[in-house]
């Protein structure tokens, strides 16, 4: 243990000693276990706020045992309430030994230490205003905490409160930190407190720091300090605000533009992940699979199933039948793996409702690909009712496992995992694809009968065959598909019709038949969409000038979501005049086809 | 199957089953109302059905007769309501929820004064010219860049429903000053008759049914016509044509044109009927349904689509009613067997029939190939 | 051929009349109930149909109104709004109802207003709304913005929060709301630039429109989460979020994943009640809130024995299509099982079903113990009744933070906080 930590721990107290107002007679313990048999939220809040500072290792655990809901009132039989927490391994009956929280010892009932069950109590509730005022308790605490993530975030919520009775604190740590980031968030905070110091030296100089570490958090309150220093005419203060400010927003756009490149690459994975199926049944083969969204849906619904299995089961209703699916009872790490045996199994899953497809409706239609659309729209219908039949109209829930539920963030650019997941998988099965295409037999058959099914045929190829993988392949895709938008999106009945619009456009700008120009075309309009997003509120003031529907525009523009897809739609239309047969033509000597 | 081909005798049947039901829905059927036989429920719902019928025209005309399949109709028919709509918000007068001059989502955003756009609306001439010339222009220009570059097939239909897609986002937003999400509603009057009295509905209805009427003899005398000809020629195959030097491009756009102005036409009789128009109306399915309607009515025919829509919006209004649960399945399934096994539709079934029972009568002897397979459907090419 | 097709104009015809005239019994009265039971909107609007069968079912058992079986006529909007227009004509010009208890989206309720005046029919409406409507022939049982949304910013207020970001999907609700809270958030001392979302003004400058909007279905929430991470970098933030149903799924699982919590930046959406929270991401929610006039994490007896008898009549019910599992009861179920007791107790005060009476009944003043406790008719069509701030749990259940008790309904709050 940091004995300089330890030293900190005990100091505070003293510091902060004038700003508390805790009955020195109560140990923390004492005031925690008070707290939570206090009715109001407003005692509560005052109750652990005079904690502030109290240097006692007990109060972290109990607040986060609050917090998780795992601190309990029990009942006593003569009907006074006392607030435990419950420890150690569970036995058969599922009790466990119950601690006081006021003393920290054993519960003891007449016949000796009680175990008692949590399915049997009531946890003790908490509002965000209470855990608030616990994080303000731990933050001061968590200065020293060892964990430096855990000390850059406390450090950080005390400088946004530009409290001036924490500066002492923060300035007694400065010395002890070694930590890079901490020091530099150390002194951030420091220079925010500052900013409201009455001498114009300590506020320039605190100016002046945040000029040179330009985080985006301290906007707002340079901002307020330029203000502040423009009303009293402080002209050398809102010079120093005004550079400070400069410099903040330089970083933003930094920031933005980074940000915006990567969220390009990332809409985009997940537009070509939704249309690599897509590529290959109506990109290889002409079938125009409305279904496509569909297929989609299965795989996410497989996810949905695995995950399900994976957990306490499920039951399936379907046309008065009612299918039961015991679960494996899986906690911790393995339940969380469900996700990677999800996906497998949503390919399969898609890819063996997509044989099925071809061979009772497609099959019948490939010389009539406008009525394989027709006949496809129809059986998308039908899937959807029987989503809805099996599963319920609502939504259902799919949680996202550990792994895919964080987010890196480098320089104030965010890289959610699920995003970089996202784009990770989609590499890879663009590889795969590419693998399978063009270096396996399957694949030469594929392209073989693709090509020219007579002709491929003539040669000994057994088409019928090869057509029904071919679909398969296509549609087990849109599964995976299926199973990564779980992720980010909704899992409903009509999850797929909101890709298969967009999925068109893809393979369509792509070129039909050009797995590279598909690649290409979703990670371009990905990228547009969201540049347009991004900037076109920038750049809607400007747009005044257009006669007529200048104020129009403006407005549109502010709406970039929205006018973003037009936009896009808009510009696919445009493009294909330029091009008819999208990015990459694949070359034929037939005339019509 | 289409009427072109046909025997005479079959053509003669077509006019006096045509004109006997003309003389039901345009005379009897309203005489029945008046007399109050016939519910202003019904006979409402009737308007809304030849609405449809219209729109099912449309798209019969471009995908039966032309090759051309648009999932984008439903647009033109949207676009349509939208214009007479706004003359109708105009005749609402001060009666809206806010008694101000002008439409109440105008006021709730904030609007004291009429927007440009909207002022020559309150002239039903104006609306009415609008009704076509709105729809009609998004159509010739759409269809020029389309058939220009000459996008055809599978590449047409994709891009009618981004057209679609792109414009039911736009209608959507309150922001373009029509309603956004809540479209227009609570119309009051028609050319100084209140929309609530059954005569004026009557009147709707008559107008909805002549005007069916008249869109149907007019396609009729046109795919007689040298233009029909070499429209059907593109159907079947548009290079041969092409090559014959006509160009193609002019054919299809005036089709493509008229299509949209028939069904813009469809739409502007909807609006007043059902009380109501609003983007929900524009979205991708509701085109996908009415191909579903000629599909299932027999496309390449006149009067195929105008059952197709009357029958599936029938059985909707019933099954919505009695199995809401399995109505899309039965939609779907529907479908699907009429693609997979009666390409023909249901008009075919006469002829299929008819062709069943001669194979039956001359059962001992071996069929001819031929009349195994009567009611092939119009070209696959497509 | 002839034959084929004026048989299938007749038939059908006649299968239209047949379904919709049936016999009509002296001692019932019907009552049309029209919801989507299909569609896009079958998620929410099915579970309000349920709650209605079970009040006719508990009101009959104890021998009806003035005498009378309730007679319910459930019809299919499908989520279409010609169609709701078409089934609202149905119902009062076929089926003659005395009242009709129906509608969840805004654009239905518009669709069928026109024919209720015209019919004088009565409308009971129970889901929260824009307001600027005060027709006569609807009863607003609904949440008017200011017992949702004005409460909330107090709420906020109290808690220290400085900055406000507003978001929605765009349709006339979330752009109303957002109106009448961009004029409370600056009467309330709040700066134009800590108002965050965006604005839209007119040719003049004035502003008519706020917050951010992103169209239904959207799933792409990357740039917006990204700019209301910066918005909150400051510590002071929260969102209020009148985003519908389907797209708080990507919006707060993006929200997560950005790092973003409830303590750092709350969210209290207003379309987020107990029925739409079975299908989202629980975990992800915590401590988010919600802002209603009903939870049924409410602690009095009237509520446990509603919820309780509505599970249990769930269980024994033979309904088709029923689901039996996991069900919950939420605000607009209430205020449905509200309107439904408020319609008997007016038919009672005025002794007869006719809609004029009814209505001056309602317009008297009519107070009902509902689970949510007390509500009372107004003048104005709408209610009085008292609103709780909720945060939500991983149960799917919301805990009570806050209440305001007897709220007047106020449909007309545009240009009102100056």
């Amino acid at each position: 243990m940091n004995f300089l930590a330890r030293l900190i721990r005990w100091l505070l107290p003293l510091l902060l000693a004038a700003g508390t107002a805790a009955r020195a007679a109560d140990t923390p313990r004492e005031v925690i276990a008070r707290a939570a048999l206090a009715e109001d939220s407003a005692t509560q809040r005052q109750l652990i706020g005079s904690l502030m500072g109290r240097g006692d290792d007990a109060i972290a655990p109990l607040f986060e045992a609050w917090r998780t809901d795992q601190l309990f009132i029990y009942a006593a039989p003569d009907g006074t309430k006392v607030p435990v927490q419950l420890t150690g391994p569970k036995d058969e009956a599922g009790t466990q030994a119950a601690l006081r929280i006021d003393t920290g010892a054993a519960l003891t009932g007449p016949s000796g230490p009680l175990r008692l069950n949590a399915a049997d109590l009531t946890a003790v509730e908490h509002t965000a205003a209470l855990r608030r005022a616990m994080k303000a308790v731990l933050d001061l605490a968590d200065l020293a905490a060892p964990d430096p993530a855990k000390r850059v975030l406390a450090i950080q919520t005390i400088g946004l409160t530009q409290d001036v009775e924490k500066l002492p604190a923060l300035q007694a740590r400065t010395p002890l930190e070694t930590d890079a980031r901490a020091k530099a968030v150390l002194r951030e905070a420091v220079a925010l407190i500052q900013l409201k110091d009455e001498k114009n030296e300590t506020r320039i100089a605190a100016l002046t720091a945040l000029k040179e570490l330009h985080s985006l958090s301290t906007s707002d309150a340079i901002k307020r300090t330029l203000k502040e220093a423009e009303e009293a005419r402080n002209l050398p203060v809102a010079a120093a605000a005004r550079e400070a400010l400069r410099a903040v927003e330089n970083h933003r756009s930094f920031v933005d533009f980074f940000g915006t490149l990567f969220r390009g690459i990332s809409l985009g994975s997940i537009l070509l992940v939704a249309a690599l199926g897509l590529a290959i049944t109506f990109g290889l083969m002409r079938v125009i699979n409305m279904a496509h969204g569909e297929m989609i849906a299965v795989g996410a619904y497989t996810t949905y199933l695995v995950q399900n299995i994976f957990g306490t089961g499920i039951t399936i209703p379907f046309f008065g039948f009612s299918l039961g699916i015991p679960g494996l009872n899986f906690s911790g790490g393995v339940y969380q793996s469900y996700f990677l045996a999800a996906l497998p199994c949503s390919f399969i899953a898609a890819a063996l409702v997509g044989i099925g497809l071809e061979r009772s409706v497609i099959r019948f239609l490939y010389r009539r690909p406008l009525e394989s659309l027709l006949a496809t729209w129809g059986v998308s219908l039908v899937l959807q009712q029987c989503f809805r039949l099996m599963f319920g109209a609502n939504n259902v829930q799919v949680s996202s496992p550990v792994y895919l539920s964080g987010n890196w963030t480098v320089n104030d650019i965010i890289f959610g995992w699920n995003r970089v997941f996202v784009v990770g998988f989609a590499i890879l099965i663009v590889f795969g694809m590419w693998l399978v295409l063009t270096k396996t037999s399957l694949g030469l058959l594929i392209r073989a009968s693709m090509q020219n099914r007579t002709m491929a045929s003539c040669m000994g190829v057994r088409t019928e065959r090869v057509n029904m993988l071919t679909f398969g392949l296509g549609s087990g895709l849109a599964g995976l598909a299926g199973a990564f938008l779980s992720q980010i999106g909704n899992v409903g009945p009509s999850l797929g019709q909101g890709y298969i619009i967009d999925s068109f456009m893809v393979v369509v700008v792509g070129g039909v038949g050009s797995i590279g120009g598909t690649i290409l075309s979703a990670f371009g309009i990905g990228g547009i969409d969201q540049v347009l997003q991004q900037y076109l509120p920038v750049i809607a003031p400007g747009l005044g000038w257009v006669p007529g529907i200048g104020g129009f525009l403006q407005n549109l523009a502010q709406d970039a979501a929205v006018f973003g897809k037009i936009l896009v739609l808009a510009g696919i239309i445009l493009f294909l005049q330029w091009r008819p047969a999208g990015l990459f033509v694949t070359r034929s000597r037939s005339l019509e086809d | 199957m289409s009427s072109s081909g046909s025997s005479p005798a079959v053509r003669r049947l077509e006019l006096i089953v045509v004109a006997v039901v003309a003389v039901l829905l345009i005379v009897v059927l309203p005489l029945l109302n008046a007399q109050g036989l016939i519910s202003n429920f019904t006979l409402s719902l009737w308007g809304k059905y030849l609405c449809y019928a219209l729109l099912a025209i449309s798209v019969d005309l471009l995908w039966g007769y032309t090759g051309l399949l648009s999932l984008g109709q439903a647009l033109f028919f949207t676009l349509g309501g939208y214009m007479h709509g706004m003359y109708l918000m105009r005749m609402i007068g001060e009666l809206g929820q806010y008694k101000k001059p002008i439409p109440d989502f105008l006021v709730f955003l904030g609007w004291e004064r009429l927007p440009a756009f909207w002022e020559p609306f309150s002239s039903f001439p104006f609306a009415l010219a609008m009704v076509f010339l709105v729809p009609g222009l998004l159509a010739y220009v759409f269809g020029f860049l389309a058939f220009r570059s000459r996008i055809k097939g599978v590449y047409f239909s994709i891009l009618t429903q981004a057209l679609t897609y792109a414009a039911s986002i736009m209608f959507f937003r309150n922001n373009l000053l029509l309603g956004g999400n809540n479209g227009f509603t609570d119309f009051k009057f028609i050319l100084g008759h209140s929309l609530a009295d059954p005569a004026t509905s009557r009147a709707l209805y008559i107008a909805s049914a002549v005007t069916l009427l008249l869109a149907y003899l007019f396609c009729r005398w046109l795919s007689r016509t040298k233009f029909g000809l070499v429209q059907q020629a593109i159907r079947d195959g548009e290079n041969r044509v092409l090559f014959s030097g006509y160009a193609t491009m002019h054919f299809k756009l005036f089709i493509f044109v008229v299509a949209a102005l028939i069904a813009a036409v469809g739409g502007a009789l909807y609006t007043p009927q059902v009380g109501i128009i609003n983007p929900g109306e524009m979205q991708a399915d509701k085109s996908l349904e009415a191909v579903v309607w000629v599909a299932v009515g027999g496309r390449g025919t006149l009067l195929g689509p105008i059952l197709g829509a009357i029958s599936i919006n029938a059985l909707k209004s019933w099954a919505t009613r009695a199995y809401p649960d399995l109505w899309l399945i039965i939609l779907g399934g529907l479908f699907i067997l009429v693609v997979l096994f009666l390409p023909g539709g249901l008009v075919s079934i006469p002829a299929r029939l008819k062709a069943l029972w001669k194979k039956l009568r001359r059962e001992p002897e071996p069929p001819p190939a031929s009349s195994t397979q009567p009611a092939q459907p119009v070209s696959a090419k497509s | 051929m002839i034959k084929k097709i004026t048989s299938l104009l007749g038939a059908s015809a006649l299968a239209l009349g047949a379904s919709l005239g049936s016999a009509r019994a002296a001692d019932t009265v019907k009552v049309g109930v029209l919801h989507s039971l299909s569609g896009t909107m079958a998620i929410s609007e099915t579970s309000l149909r349920d709650i209605l069968l079970f009040t006719f079912d508990e009101i009959n058992a104890k021998g009806g109104v003035l005498g009378k079986k309730i007679e319910p006529v459930v019809v299919d909007g499908a989520s279409n709004w010609p169609l709701f227009a078409e089934k609202a004509k149905q119902l009062l010009e076929q089926d003659k109802v005395a009242v009709t208890f129906g509608c969840w989206t805004s654009v239905s309720r518009k669709s069928v207003l026109p024919v209720f005046e015209k019919n004088n029919g009565l409308l009971f409406y129970p889901v929260q709304y824009e307001g600027e409507e005060e027709s006569q022939n609807v009863a607003y049982t609904a949440e008017a913005v200011n017992q949702q949304a004005t409460p909330a910013v107090d709420y906020y207020l109290a808690e220290g929060k400085k900055k406000f970001y507003l978001l929605g999907s765009d349709y006339v609700y979330p752009q109303t709301t957002n109106l009448v809270l961009l004029e409370y958030l600056l009467s309330k001392g709040v700066k134009l630039e800590n108002i965050g979302g965006g604005f839209r003004k007119d040719g003049s400058g004035k502003i008519i429109s706020a917050g951010k909007y992103t169209p239904f279905g959207h799933t792409d929430y990357q740039q917006i989460v990204a700019e209301i991470k910066q918005f909150a970098a400051s510590g002071d933030a929260c969102v209020i979020s009148t985003l519908n149903g389907d797209t708080n799924v990507p919006f707060f699982k993006e929200y997560a994943a950005s790092g973003l919590t409830a303590e750092k930046c709350p969210v209290v959406s207003f379309s987020i009640s107990e029925d739409e929270f079975r299908g989202l991401p629980a975990a992800q929610l915590v401590g988010q809130l919600g802002c209603w006039t009903y939870f049924q994490s409410i602690n009095t007896p009237a509520n446990k024995k509603f919820v309780s008898d509505f599970q249990a009549w769930l269980k024994k019910s033979n309904v088709p299509g029923l689901v039996k599992e996991g069900r919950v009861t939420c605000s607009p179920m209430v205020l449905s099982y509200v309107g439904v007791y408020l319609w008997k107790a007016a038919v009672e005060k005025a002794g007869s079903f006719d809609v004029d009476k009814v209505r001056a009944a309602w317009k008297s003043g009519i107070s009902f113990d509902g689970p949510g406790g007390k509500v009372t008719t107004q003048k104005n069509m709408h209610l009085t009744k008292n609103v709780y701030i909720g945060e939500t749990k991983a149960d799917g259940q919301f805990k009570i933070v806050k209440s305001f008790n007897n709220v007047y309904g106020e449909p007309w709050l545009k240009g009102k906080f100056k």
